[in-house]
């Protein structure tokens, strides 16, 4: 996950300042910490854990954190919750990272070409974004989740499907303001072929506020697949995710609280840590966008 | 002016258009349909089910079915829930006013709170209050909302019983003190993103206005900080918001229904979601469109808004 | 528990006991049983409010029109039918004078003249008096291919309905149907001279604001919330005796236990205190809690054309592998009923005497071995190239059933057999891919019964099969000639004792060939405040408030 604080773009004059800046910024820093722990827990940590993440062991169904060597407690078929939660984040994490790469990668793609060629392509492909953002985004999941068959790599695929638009955006206006600039206008003259200019020249020089959408889409991506899976739509059993694992706490919410307190905890550690690290890429590579 | 928003107008209605076709094949696409709640019934044969179906339109060619839906809707008729058999119309209007309480009472709470921790946050800027409500912020936009509405629901009314777990009035007992303690809790798990959004956006729109000449003037006239805050600041620093609120509409759908779905508040969030689990086409399109022509409107508001406000910018 | 059952077993001997008795006696004999010690007695006039929780919504207010379960309980207090089915199954008359049968010449001895004789004191709640003419109607409607009808089974069979006078009506059947009667116990009459003034009937502003002859008046609704109906004071039945039968709508299952305990909601019924709270409910003050037998009934449905489902040693080693017993007692907090048959517990024609389902594993491994079944390197089983792997739905969002489906999914992997879950949402898995059998196997709670009658063609005949081309719901794909045989025979004798024989038989054969694995037939528990009295459990309609009519309040 450390590579997210490291921008990815290629040297440019900015980066060894937005470093210092990033480093300097102690929220993204917290963010780092946090993630890069809890990413560390999720890959090794069911290792080290007594329990199975998909043992059953009825008798022990309900144990309330603490008992014996299950520290977070146990489901309602008595899985360890410690374990059931960090084989949860690997899926989770998974996902939310992957949704993101795709959903940037689309979002890009939409953008450059959208803000580059501008004209009907242009217009039509905006109109298109603006129609993907006029819908409730979680009936598209709900509609889409019910469309295909649920599996991590739908889902992933059913999240960017809802959020590459922000990015597409952000892509768009950003081209749409580089396009006439002088190095663009001397690439053209060199007859550098328009992918390469659109992919090669100006998209690297937008790389900063791609960046920090991407990593406020990875927050975005976590608690929406939390939802999806707390509804039933999304991640199935017996693997378990952030949001499944609330799946059917309400249920036990008197008796068991436990089953709601601990991965929602852990949900909203991740998702503060993106965007913690969010709001530091932000300053860092001075991207000028909603304060949010 | 006029050629803008004829342009923007002619645009809009392309654009519920494509959402229209996006949303009507992404819904008829889904298996099962209108029909599969009628399956395990031992008396429903498949006879009485291929009936229905050709009954309700629903055996056409799906284009065939679309066009109906949108000559119907351009001459106004937004179709009939298969639920209920009454126009969609009302069945929005009928839960409208549900989820009209409950956001406008979130949003007042979180204009309240957002607007003072806003400006609070830019006229003591990098204080320890700036610094809490940053982060504060932050992870109020991080928290899950359902999940924060079932631990609100877990400590306030299970564990302490003060407020009721859910639904909007008892029966039988319809004032407005009752409907009031019934509010409490779904809006304020509701304004609590709310209130983080609000004090981000009032802390830098402050930010913008309190450095800016006039500002600087009336400080030097010898105004006091607070009538300088309330007149010059607040004042300018509002307008954005305004705009920030019609772009806000249309997530009156998408954010009630989450809070709507934990709380069983008898909205429209919920209604989608049942309409939605029964397949009741008819309504659940005329959500959609109920909620991109909020869309639309929000956007188009706020382009005039700002195109009228500022005649340098020209809107596209 | 042990009590419990002892309680079943009598209540389900008795029952046979009184079919065989005749009338009245069957009739009384529940209700001496259900009233208290104390003998309450209802009031002179309609007074109070009872608020019955639901988490489904009732939206279709048309008793005639396609429905779902929920909506029963509307139509039940506002509308009458012709005949009324009570809870030991007995088919009593309602806006009949009498029930039609063989004995007494309502029908004919080869069933296809049917004669019902009606009251002549019933008016429709606007006033106008209820006629032969009604039924009529009624019965017109159903069939009218314009008509968004419930079930059209049986009444498509009827010819030449013929009003003798306002209190008499013949008609003829295409052929003898004896489940018929049972079906008329859910077709409430609807009144003629309102309906028959709308352009559609589809839209009819009668849809909205019902007029019936029952009990209950239409009062309010508030759409997504509740439905209010009102005391019909000139009731020819018995009751009404509160002033006010409220129908409140509470999706959350957990968030309506918490109202029933607050007290806003004031009775429960069905499955909407969930087990886990079971142990906690008895305990409340002033509330009174009882189980009843469900007449669902919860199985492992199997699509038979699967490859690896057509060996019948395969589907006995699954049965075999399934721990029932622990299931029921850790998961479901012991409440429910194991069970080896289709018929619910609570018909006079279930089936006792069935083989014992038995949780061994050993035999389970046996029985896969001497079929060829040998386990491969990953640790499946595999027969000439078929792997013993397969998929497992049910409707996402059944927290009970997904950790069913877990526990069975560890226990066959200790046989060598792969189950895999994925859950559909319940729009989805309830069309095609369960009518046209596109699942492996699903987890699904069935009630098999129109009412009382034991008919189960539908089910169970070959000619179902809808992705064979049949026209039924035999969803599992199931073929047994003998079956289809006893089938034919049970649906078109009017013989009490031969339909008896023909469904013990067809119960033991079902038994045999597994088309699905009976787990259990739930006890749901219901509950409601202290106080009311005539709640009354009927497990052959689909509603709790069945018989709100005779609720009160004691004083």
């Amino acid at each position: 996950m450390s590579t997210l604080a490291l921008p990815a773009a290629p040297a440019r004059w900015w980066q060894n300042r937005a470093v210092r800046r990033f480093a300097r910024h102690r929220l993204a820093l917290i963010g780092v910490v946090m993630i890069t722990f809890l990413t560390f827990a999720c890959v090794a940590g069911p290792w080290l854990l007594p329990y199975d993440s998909l043992f059953i062991d009825l008798r022990a169904r309900f144990s309330p954190p603490l008992t014996g060597q299950h520290y977070l407690g146990t489901d309602p078929l008595g899985r360890d919750i410690a374990a059931r939660l960090l084989m949860a984040g690997r899926i989770s994490l998974l996902v939310g990272f992957c949704a993101m790469v795709l959903s940037t990668l689309v979002g890009a793609l939409v953008g450059v070409i959208a803000g580059y060629r501008g004209g009907w392509i242009g217009a039509a492909l905006m109109r298109m974004v603006d129609a993907f953002l006029a819908f409730p985004s979680i009936f598209l999941v709900l509609a889409l989740a019910a469309l295909l068959k649920p599996s991590p790599i739908m889902i992933t695929v059913i999240i960017a499907l809802t959020s590459w638009m922000e990015v597409a955006r952000i892509v768009e206006a950003e081209v749409r303001s580089l396009r006439e600039r002088e190095f663009v206008q001397a690439g053209r003259m060199l007859g550098l072929s328009r992918s390469h200019i659109m992919f090669r020249e100006i998209l690297p020089n937008a790389m900063g506020p791609i960046i920090v959408a991407a990593t406020l889409t990875v927050a975005r991506a976590i608690l929406l697949e939390a939802y999806v899976s707390f509804l039933g739509y999304g991640i199935q059993p017996p693997l378990p995710s952030w949001g499944n694992m609330l799946n059917g706490a309400q249920q036990y919410l008197a008796s068991a609280p436990w089953l709601a307190i601990v991965p929602g905890i852990t949900i909203t550690m991740a998702v503060t840590s993106f965007n913690f690290i969010g709001d530091g890429l932000r300053d860092a590579l001075d991207v000028r966008s909603d304060p949010v | 002016m006029l050629v803008f928003l004829l342009n923007r107008l002619w645009q809009s209605a392309i654009l519920l258009v494509i959402v229209s076709i996006i949303g009507f094949t992404v819904l008829n696409m889904i298996p099962g349909g209108p029909l599969a709640q009628y399956a395990l019934d031992p008396g429903m044969t498949q006879a009485d089910l291929d009936r229905l179906a050709e009954q309700m339109g629903l055996n056409r060619p799906l284009p065939v079915q679309y066009l109906d839906w949108l000559l119907r809707m351009l001459q106004g008729d937004w179709g009939t829930s298969f639920r209920d058999g009454v126009p969609v119309l009302q069945v929005i209007q009928r839960h409208l006013f549900a989820t009209l309480l409950l956001m406008g009472s979130s949003t007042a709470i979180a204009i309240a709170i957002g607007t003072w921790i806003g400006i609070r946050g830019a006229t003591h800027r990098y204080s320890i209050f700036d610094y809490s409500a940053t982060i504060g912020a932050m992870v109020a936009l991080s928290i899950p909302t359902f999940w924060f509405g079932l631990v609100g629901i877990y400590v306030f009314s299970l564990r302490l019983g003060w407020v009721p777990a859910g639904n909007m009035y008892t029966i039988g007992n319809e004032s407005v003190l009752n409907y009031l303690h019934h509010l409490i809790l779904p809006s304020i798990v509701l304004s609590l993103v709310n209130v983080a959004v609000w004090s981000r956006y009032m802390r830098s729109a402050t930010l913008d206005v309190i450095n800016q000449d006039f500002v600087k003037t009336a400080r030097a006239k010898g105004l006091t900080e607070r009538r300088v805050l309330m007149k010059h600041v607040v004042g300018n620093a509002l307008l954005p918001m305004i705009t920030l609120a019609g772009m806000q509409l249309p997530s009156i759908l998408g954010g009630a229904l989450v809070t709507e779905t934990v709380f069983t508040w008898p909205g429209m969030g919920r209604l989608f979601l049942d309409s939605l689990g029964y397949s009741d086409y008819p309504v659940v399109m005329g959500l959609l469109m109920f909620s991109a022509i909020l869309t639309v409107l929000g956007n188009l508001i706020a382009d005039i808004v700002v195109a009228t406000v500022d005649p340098r910018i020209r809107v596209g | 528990m042990a009590d419990r059952k002892t309680t079943n077993k009598i209540s389900r001997r008795s029952a046979l006991g009184l079919m065989g008795a005749a009338g009245t006696a069957g009739f009384l004999a529940p209700n001496l049983l259900g009233k208290p010690a104390f003998g309450a007695t209802p009031p002179d006039a309609p007074t109070g409010r009872i608020i019955v929780g639901l988490s489904q919504e009732p939206t279709n207010f048309n008793p005639l029109m396609v429905k779902i379960e929920v909506d029963d309980g509307v139509h039940f207090s506002m509308f009458d039918a012709l005949f009324r089915v009570m809870p030991d199954g007995e088919i009593v008359p309602n806006l009949a004078v009498e029930v039609p049968s063989q004995a007494n010449g309502g029908i004919s001895e080869d069933g296809l003249e049917w004669r019902v004789k009606l009251r002549d004191d019933v008016t429709w709640h606007d006033g106008a008096p209820f006629t032969a003419e009604d039924v009529k109607f009624t019965l017109e409607l159903i069939v009218n291919p314009e008509f968004r009808s419930w079930r059209t089974a049986g009444h498509t069979l009827v010819r030449e309905i013929t009003v003798v006078s306002p209190t008499e009506i013949t008609w003829r059947m295409e052929e003898p149907f004896s489940p018929y009667l049972s079906f008329l116990t859910e077709t409430f009459i609807v009144p003629k001279h309102v309906l028959e003034a709308e352009a559609d009937p589809n839209t009819a502003a009668f849809n909205q604001a019902p007029i019936g002859t029952g009990a209950f008046k239409w009062g309010n609704r508030t759409a997504g919330d509740h439905i209010s109906l009102t005391a019909n004071p000139d009731y020819f039945g018995e009751g009404p005796y509160v002033e006010q039968l409220v129908f409140k709508y509470i999706p959350d299952v957990t968030v309506l236990y918490t109202q029933f305990k607050s007290g806003d909601v004031d009775l429960l019924g069905r499955m909407y205190i969930t087990p886990d709270n079971y142990a906690e409910a008895v305990t409340l003050p002033n509330r009174v809690v009882k189980l009843e037998p469900a007449s669902s009934v919860e199985t492992i449905y199997l699509n038979l054309e699967r490859p690896v489902f057509k060996e019948l040693a395969v589907r006995e080693a699954i049965y075999a592998a399934i721990d029932k017993e622990l299931i029921i007692e850790a998961l479901y907090y012991g409440l429910p009923e194991p069970v080896e048959t289709f018929m619910p517990r609570t018909s006079a024609y279930v089936h006792t005497d069935l083989p014992r389902h038995e949780f061994n594993l050993d035999r389970a491994r046996q029985l896969l071995d001497e079929a060829g079944w040998v386990p491969g390197a990953d640790g499946i089983r595999a027969k000439d190239g078929v792997r013993l792997a397969f998929v497992n739905s049910t409707t996402s969002g059944n927290h009970l059933r997904e950790q069913l489906q877990q526990f069975v999914q560890q226990s066959l992997r200790e046989i060598g057999v792969e189950m895999t879950i994925e859950n559909l949402p319940a729009a989805v898995i309830w069309g095609d891919f369960w009518t046209q059998s596109q699942f492996d196997s699903v987890v699904v709670g069935i009630t098999y019964l129109i009412g009382p009658d034991p008919d189960v063609t539908n089910r169970f005949h070959s000619s179902a099969i809808i992705a064979q081309g049949g026209r039924g719901s035999n969803n599992s794909q199931y073929k047994n000639a003998r079956v289809d045989e006893l089938l034919e025979e049970g649906s078109s004798t009017f013989d009490t004792e031969r339909r008896r024989e023909i469904y013990m038989e067809v119960q033991e054969l079902v038994r045999a060939d597994l088309p699905f694995l009976p787990l259990f037939s739930d006890n749901s528990i219901r509950a409601w405040k202290t106080g009311i009295e005539g709640v009354e459990h009927n497990g052959n309609t689909r509603t709790e408030t069945w018989n709100a009519a005779k609720w009160y309040w004691a004083t």
